[in-house]
């Protein structure tokens, strides 16, 4: 029972920050700079309390095994997960709910290859290489080098992309 | 946000109900994936591999997107004022409901660890609340939140309006752990 607690308290803490992330940007622009700043500082609390419970269900292992739990996680919603939702959506003509699920989708195959090449170069001790990796702000779609002159999967201008 | 990227984001929508579950599913997964890359690259960063950490705190950035997009859709991401009260609610169910609930059972069970992970949130969240609270009722005036730097804890997310204490007040951290915003 602890265990399903702490899970679902992960769930929520985790849940908690994104939305304080998002509202955060909603308050930057309606001119809030103060409230924004006290949303990103209770997202980051959140944070703590994620990693704390992440801690105590044993979810952080080595860089190996996280990277693998990482490859999982992805695999599972490439596989599974996002083409159902996908098809439910589809069926149900949610337009925008599609838009959502095929920019996760798409983004979920390029971190899946990036962590599969990235977990054979750890299981050779071998550290990825220093490249920049950019990610685009509207759809995730992530790159390793340049960013493109225009986002494959949302058409938002390369310069837009944030770099890593 | 960029105008630029604002207007392409997906937009809120009359969801089915099965597609709002979806939805609400995802949000979940895409939430846990970017907190759990931030953690794994902490550990890699301690490993020797930053460019892994770099990695992980990448595609943590690209979920943190999804999450966000789905957010949209599922008609979550509103005014400030309405933020804010969505946020006040959310903190009040964890600390009169959730989290008392889960500390008994963790009680009752002796998981040590649990216990403390449930009260470090919990003591967190009485703060958070209030906090909403203040920013709320000035939001409605149509003021900003007070200028004050907020500082939060790194190991239990106690957060501070004003002046770090010298020891976490919740967990006994120094000074120095706490990061100001």
């Amino acid at each position: 029972m602890t265990a399903q607690n702490i899970a679902a308290a992960l769930a929520g803490e985790s849940q908690a920050a994104q939305k304080y992330l998002a509202f955060a940007d909603v308050a930057d622009t309606e001119g809030y700079p103060n409230v924004a700043r006290l949303f990103r500082a209770v997202a980051y609390a959140e944070s703590a309390h994620a990693r704390n419970h992440l801690s105590v269900l044993g979810g952080i292992g080595t860089t190996a095994e996280n990277l693998k739990a990482a490859w999982g996680g992805e695999t599972f919603e490439i596989a599974e997960m996002y083409p159902a939702y996908e098809a439910v959506a589809r069926l149900q003509g949610n337009e925008s709910a599609q838009t959502s699920i095929r920019y996760a989708l798409q983004a979920e195959v390029d971190h899946q290859g990036i962590y599969d090449s990235t977990l054979r170069g750890v299981e050779g001790e071998k550290d990825l290489g220093a490249e920049a990796m950019r990610v685009c702000p509207v759809c995730g779609h992530t790159v390793i080098g340049d960013a493109p002159d225009e986002c494959p999967r949302c058409g938002t201008h390369g310069l837009h992309f944030k770099e890593f | 946000m960029d105008e630029a990227v604002e207007k392409r984001l997906p937009k809120p929508e009359d969801l089915s109900a099965m597609t709002e579950e979806s939805l609400k599913a995802a949000f979940a997964g895409e939430s846990q994936a970017a907190e759990k890359y931030i953690v794994y690259a902490e550990q890699a960063e301690e490993e020797g591999f930053p460019n892994i950490a770099k990695l992980f705190r990448a595609v943590s950035f690209a979920e943190t997107r999804h999450a966000r997009n789905h957010l949209r859709v599922m008609n979550g991401v509103n005014s400030t004022t309405d933020n804010l009260a969505a946020a006040y609610a959310g903190e009040s169910f964890e600390i009169e409901e959730m989290y008392p609930a889960y500390a008994e059972i963790a009680k009752v069970q002796k998981q040590a660890q649990a216990s403390r992970s449930i009260k470090y949130a919990l003591k967190a969240e009485m703060d958070h609340k209030w906090m909403y609270a203040e920013a709320l009722e000035r939001a409605i005036e149509g003021k900003d939140a007070d200028a004050a730097p907020v500082s939060v804890c790194v190991v239990c997310g106690h957060t501070a309006i004003g002046d770090v204490p010298d020891k976490c007040p919740v967990c006994g951290a120094a000074k120095e752990y706490y990061r100001t915003f």
